[in-house]
Parts: structure tokens; C-alpha cells; sequence
């Protein structure tokens, strides 16, 4: 087993895991934001469909989704499931960083509470499987 | 009025769509498992890692139940506010653990759980600082 990734290189995948998955979900988020959001019906739903893939960064995003999906099965074909998993909620993290810097959401104080509690989290399943 | 009535009805939904979370975790482990001793050091390793998994069933159906819980999620965040919906979708930081204890051998410690613990506290503590919406009942 000595030849096996340790438990650091593994969290380092799961962060890029995030780190991708945050990327697609903010090109997607300012991609959306960029349309008017008005659906009333079934054919309006088609419409905004139609109308996102015509956006370039809608396929970066999708670029980083695929490139997300790739580490983590890399890193599910390594680590436990149940480690992973957890690991995985560092996306919150990522997201209210991204949200705050790129689309000058403002974070509020108990988000950054909430955000502390994960890292704790994740330091101590870590360490555990350490 | 505000979006935070949790009926019978939504809660079922929401319940749903944490069984189907863990399921898609279930397959992409799956999948992935057989090419544990496959390392990636140029592009025509992670082929080779990546083929056998695109061949395989397991992940074919982790895509359908991540659209399927795409779907019900989106239908029920029209009718319940994120503050209440994510605490609820949450379970999956436990329902994830006991199928990886129980379907695939994995053993947990003490410390494991108590990490768990607060990541889910942090979870909830998060998901209820976004702002209520407030809609017009017509």
C-alpha cells in the first residue's frame, strides 16, 4: 500500500474537484444572470435553453464540469466514498469566495460561520483518515 | 407571504432527492472502484483509466439520477425557499456514510462522524443565511 497516494494528494484532487465545479457554476450563474429570466411556459423553458448554449461561457463552464467529473472519479477510484463525500462540502467554501469576489454578492457573517464549521469539519475527517 | 410552508408533499420530494444524490455517490464509486490501481501520469494514462469507467453501466446510471434529482429539485425550489430546502437535502452527508459502511465495506471512526457533524452543522448554517424571497400569491 506504500505506492498509494497519501490522504493529502487525494484532498488536493477534491479541492481542484471544487475548485472546477465553482468555476462552472459561476460562468454559469453570470451566464444566466445575463439572459432576462422570464418563463411562463413549457416553450419559454426551450427558448433559454436555446438562448444559454449560444453563450461561450456556458461552454467554458461545461469545460470545467467535464474536467470536475474526471478528477473526482480519479479520486473515488483511490479514496473511501464516505471521505470524499465529505471533503466535497469545501464546494460552500469556494462558492462564497467566488460569489463575493466575481459577482460582488455580499456574504453575510453567519455564511462565514457556517463556512468555518465545514473547514473543522473537513480538517477532522481528514486527520482521521490520515 | 413567504416560501417556507414544508408540506408532506415537498418534504417527500426533497427526501427523494436525497436518496437519488446518494445513489448517483453509489454509482460514480462504482464505477470508478476497478481502476483503483490505474495512475495517471500523461494523457494516454487517464484513457486508459477513463474508458472501462465510460464503458461502464454504473456510470450511465449515476448521470440519469443526477438529472432526475436535477429535476425535482428544480420544481421544488419554486415552491419552497433554499433556507429550508437545503438543511432537509442535507441528509446526504449521513445517508453517503451509511451506504459506504453498509454497500461498500468502508470502515468509519468516531472522528470521522464528529467531522461529519460539523460539516452538516456549517451546512445549515450557511443555507439559512440566504435571504427569504418573498412571492405573490395570485
Amino acid at each position: 500500500m506504500s505506492h498509494y497516494p497519501t490522504i493529502f494528494i487525494i484532498l488536493f484532487l477534491i479541492i481542484l474537484t471544487s475548485l472546477f465545479d465553482t468555476i462552472n457554476q459561476l460562468f454559469l450563474k453570470t451566464s444566466i444572470n445575463s439572459l432576462n429570466l422570464n418563463i411562463r411556459s413549457i416553450r419559454d423553458v426551450f427558448t433559454f435553453i436555446f438562448k444559454l448554449i449560444r453563450i461561450p461561457k456556458v461552454w467554458m463552464g461545461f469545460t470545467f464540469c467535464v474536467m470536475s467529473l474526471f478528477c473526482w472519479l480519479f479520486v473515488l477510484s483511490k479514496a473511501d466514498l464516505n471521505y470524499a463525500f465529505s471533503a466535497d462540502s469545501m464546494h460552500y467554501i469556494f462558492i462564497a469566495l467566488g460569489s463575493r469576489i466575481f459577482l460582488k454578492e455580499k456574504v453575510g457573517f453567519k455564511r462565514w460561520v457556517g463556512t468555518v464549521f465545514i473547514i473543522v469539519g473537513i480538517i477532522m475527517i481528514t486527520f482521521s483518515n490520515y | 407571504m413567504y416560501k417556507n410552508k414544508l408540506t408532506l408533499k415537498i418534504l417527500f420530494f426533497l427526501i427523494s432527492t436525497d436518496i437519488l444524490e446518494t445513489f448517483t455517490q453509489y454509482c460514480f464509486k462504482r464505477s470508478a472502484m476497478p481502476q483503483s490501481d490505474v495512475f495517471i501520469s500523461n494523457f494516454s494514462d487517464l484513457l486508459i483509466f477513463i474508458k472501462p469507467i465510460i464503458g461502464s453501466g454504473f456510470l450511465w446510471m449515476a448521470f440519469l439520477s443526477t438529472l432526475l434529482a436535477f429535476v425535482i429539485w428544480s420544481s421544488i425550489l419554486s415552491k419552497i425557499d433554499l433556507s429550508v430546502a437545503v438543511p432537509i437535502a442535507s441528509s446526504s452527508y449521513i445517508l453517503v456514510p451509511l451506504v459506504s459502511i453498509f454497500f461498500l465495506g468502508e470502515e468509519m471512526a468516531w472522528l470521522d462522524w464528529a467531522g461529519i457533524s460539523f460539516i452538516l452543522a456549517g451546512v445549515i448554517i450557511v443555507s439559512s443565511s440566504t435571504k427569504k424571497e418573498k412571492i405573490i400569491i395570485p
